[in-house]
């Protein structure tokens, strides 16, 4: 298992070196100027200015090259726009909130998803379970901008019980988290529904009921460990782009995450920016996926043995 | 059994109300206020900022910094509401040729105790000049001496930045010396970029001096706190040198991105002014509230012809201009009660009624098909199947697909090609590429001029995206330039008008509309808090009324 997580951990070396490489390419690749950001045109002495202090004027491999060099070193470089803050400023100002958020949606996602889809798969074929699957079918379908612009006309302004943008205390945080967490909260809800179902088809399932065994101890220790299979494997990588940030939601609930800044800072070309999130994203996710391998040992260990 | 159903209604019960409360919210009517008739004891201005901030007056380029930054540092000029120069640190001013002499107000402090003297603007407009700085704004120091090579400069630098004609010859004098007369430069010293800044904290905390732990201001307020991209927390300074007249206490700015978000945000009370980010579909319901506020903007908005290759008669381009309904399009689409534009210099720039005595005649409002059919008929090798380049963004593709309905009424079929903003500002040039035969554009001056905007379509422009090139034009703006009396000027201005939009003009672009800036803006703070045309607000003009 140890060689097998450092065999892993290395590997993340050429994949960080190939996702900076792509990045840079498409990022030079699309047109733009950092440095424009108006209809006015940059004068050619502040274009020369500008490009020199952030080594623009330098051919591309030395780019490429000062980049490594910076996120093996941890400086990932100054901000292209916003001029008064570095990208690890910015990653350290914003990240922690993205995490928070995400880490909250996917606490709504677990606490009502996965038991959502136990109570559908036991009572499959009643009303419990279409209601169930009914509203899992919303979630999943209603695109989360207007999750959560509904939620703020409703909750925060004609109720006025929570404030309407804001990531200041837990009454800011629950509206933008419960619509981050609508659609993964009906994937696994769906997701778990499905695996029980097939799970309570298996033989060791009849087995257990004919042994005599009491039906709780039946569904939560062999039924439902089984199922999780699926949901955990679907959970790490979620969780992964979830806690890097949202841009919708962030952007509606005004909250300063790095997702909003993401976006933001591909639309105004902000080089460093694109280049210190992304290398952070790819960095999580796979560092989620390491994660998820690990979990299936523990599952279930016929996986562990494939790979030793 | 039993029990078990009963656990699973309740957990499907619960489920549902979660969802019920989260769903329905309240019934409760709309219309309890929260502004108004309260005690204005608490002098705390709420204030949703339409976009992330940077404090540094040399760095900031966007109007929300710009909005903060002249609030928390002293300008020597501001500007009143007919855009004129007026005292703030500098107490007088002496113009003499390319000499300006600013005589600066004793007694003032920076935040930190130090006193403020013009060796503090000298520093700050040198370091705006300076090429490591790479400020955006440096060209609005072009017009010093020395400026444009100092700024340019790659050896030999300390040198050169010895050079630039600004000098600070007694902590109360500043004294400048311009490339040429240039009558508006008082005026310009009203921009951001010429605010002063704290050399101390500069030195010594690098580019993290605008950190609320770092930062030295010595305008009416101080920064409290401030979270980037998140926050920002002012309160006024009472050791500011006219602090007696400042009423405002506290400013509390709240980013709000997202339009529909801030609108809510207002409307829930939590804010007390916006800052312009108004949705424009949710524009004719607000205009119907009370909170409604509309401030013109020095900016227009036009349509620029590739006349070099594409659209090469000029009866073409009368025709088209006649075409458009601009009041429709107000109406309709825009709905910001913009005002249809009838030459290139927008309302409310100084000298605009000599500059523009007579509206273009190729500009009515509700337009003329009938004569515009007319000039298509007189021109020769009209161009019948156009392209119309926009850029993605609200009203944008509504506005074109307008114009391509009213130009099919004079037997012109146009496409629509929409691009990203940063892609479609690469591709425009200048020069302009042959696929262009029309496209968006917006120009919004940066300092109280007409030459702001007429500069813009001489032959060299990095700004003219038409092709437009008349060796007699880019002259006059040349004279323009060396002519300090407002009168001369502004003739030489009506001109420049009338070879772009006048009876003969070779009206390379269509104008559209002036801009508008519509806010929302709580009644309590609405008489006081006032957008200016260059979008600055003065917040220690700011008073809540009980």
């Amino acid at each position: 298992m140890t060689a097998f997580i450092i065999r892993r951990l290395l590997w993340t070396i050429p994949v960080l070196l190939l996702v900076i490489l792509l990045t840079f390419v498409l990022m030079r690749q699309i047109e733009g100027n950092p440095f424009r950001r108006t209809s006015r045109a940059v004068s050619p002495a502040v274009q020369q200015n500008l490009e020199r202090k952030f080594n623009l004027d330098e051919p591309w491999y030395v780019q490429y090259a000062l980049y490594v060099k910076g996120v093996f070193t941890f400086d990932l470089g100054p901000s292209l726009v916003t001029r008064d803050r570095t990208v690890n400023d910015i990653i350290k100002e914003h990240f922690p909130k993205s995490l928070e958020l995400g880490l909250l949606a996917f606490v709504w996602a677990i606490a009502l998803g996965i038991p959502m889809g136990v109570v559908a798969a036991l009572r499959q074929n009643t009303a419990y379970d279409y209601t169930l699957m009914f509203i899992s079918n919303v979630g999943y379908a209603v695109p989360s901008f207007l999750v959560a612009t509904l939620l703020i006309y409703y909750v925060s302004l004609k109720a006025g019980l929570l404030p309407t943008n804001g990531w200041e205390g837990w009454k800011y945080k629950i509206l933008p988290s419960f619509a981050l967490g609508l659609l993964p909260m009906a994937y696994f809800a769906r997701l778990v529904r499905g695996s029980m179902l097939e799970t309570l088809q298996q033989d060791y399932v009849r087995t257990a009921k004919a042994k005599g065994l009491r039906r709780r101890r039946i569904v939560m220790v062999h039924v439902l460990r089984n199922s999780l299979i699926p949901a955990v494997t679907a959970m790490a990588p979620l969780l992964g782009f979830i806690i890097t940030g949202t841009f919708v939601i962030e952007i509606i609930f005004s909250i300063p995450g790095i997702g909003r800044y993401f976006v933001t800072a591909i639309s105004s070309r902000d080089y460093s920016v694109v280049m210190g999130i992304t290398v952070l994203t790819s960095v999580i996710i796979i560092l989620a996926n390491l994660v998820v391998d690990i979990l299936y040992g523990i599952l279930d260990p016929r996986t562990r043995d494939a790979r030793t | 059994m039993l029990s078990r159903n009963r656990w699973l209604s309740a957990l499907l019960l619960s489920f549902v109300a979660v969802l019920l409360v989260v769903g329905c919210g309240g019934g409760d009517d709309e219309g309890e206020d929260g502004g108004g008739g309260e005690a204005a004891a608490d002098q705390t201005l709420k204030w949703g900022l339409g976009a992330e901030y940077v404090l540094d007056p040399g760095l900031a380029t966007d109007t929300t910094s710009a909005k903060l930054v002249l609030n928390i540092f002293d300008p020597l000029v501001k500007l009143d509401d007919e855009l004129n120069a007026v005292p703030s640190m500098a107490d007088s001013w002496d113009v003499n040729g390319k000499k300006v002499v600013y005589h600066l107000k004793t007694g003032a402090k920076w935040s930190n105790g130090d006193p403020v003297t013009a060796k503090d603007y000298e520093y700050a407009w040198k370091r705006a000049l300076s090429p490591e700085l790479a400020s955006d704004y440096s060209y609005q120091l072009y017009g010093i001496q020395g400026g444009v090579e100092y700024n340019e400069c790659e050896k030999n630098c300390a040198a050169l930045r010895d050079k630039v004609a600004v000098k600070a010859t007694d902590d109360k004098t500043l004294e400048v010396t311009l490339t040429s007369t240039q009558p508006w430069f008082i005026q310009q010293s009203a921009h951001s970029v010429f605010l002063p800044v704290p050399q101390k904290a500069v030195e010594q905390f690098g580019e993290r001096w605008t950190r609320p732990e770092n930062i030295v201001t010595n305008g009416p307020f101080k920064v409290e706190a401030a979270q980037p991209s998140a926050s920002i927390t002012l309160v006024k300074d009472a050791n500011w040198r006219d602090a007696a007249n400042v009423k405002l206490e506290r400013v509390e700015g709240r980013i709000i991105v997202d339009g529909t978000t801030a609108v809510q945000s207002f409307e829930a009370g939590e804010v007390d002014v916006l800052d312009e980010q108004l949705p424009a579909a949710e524009t004719p319901r607000l205009k119907e509230t009370p909170e409604y506020e509309l401030y013109p903007g020095l900016g227009t908005t036009y349509y620029g012809f590739n006349v070099k290759e594409n659209i090469t008669d000029v009866n073409q381009r009368r025709a088209m201009s006649l075409a458009v309904d601009r009041q429709s399009i107000i109406d309709n689409i825009t709905q910001a009660n913009e005002k249809p534009a009838d030459a290139f210099t927008p309302d409310g720039m100084p000298g605009r009624e000599d500059v523009v005595a007579e509206s273009s005649p190729w500009t009515p409002a509700a337009g003329d098909v009938e004569q515009a059919k007319e000039y298509m008929a007189k021109a020769k090798n009209a161009k019948k199947k156009i392209t119309i380049y926009t850029n993605e963004g609200a009203p944008n593709k509504e506005v074109a697909e307008a114009l391509q309905s009213m130009w099919k009424q004079i037997g012109i079929d146009s496409s629509i090609k929409i691009l990203e903003w940063q892609q479609f500002l690469e591709f425009l040039g200048p020069p302009p590429p042959k696929a262009v035969d029309i496209y968006r554009l917006g120009w919004v001056g940066d300092f109280v001029d007409d030459i702001n905007f007429l500069e813009l379509w001489t032959c060299d422009s990095g700004n003219n995206n038409t092709g437009y090139c008349d060796k007699e034009y880019d002259a006059l703006v040349a004279k323009a330039k060396q002519t300090p009396d407002n009168a001369e000027r502004y003739s030489i201005y009506k001109e420049l008008e009338e070879k772009l939009t006048g009876q003969e003009g070779a009206l390379p672009f269509i104008p559209l509309w002036y801009i508008t800036y519509p806010n929302l803006e709580r009644e309590s703070v609405k008489d006081t808090f006032k957008i200016n045309l260059l979008d600055q607000v003065d917040l220690t003009q700011v008073e809540i009324k009980g």
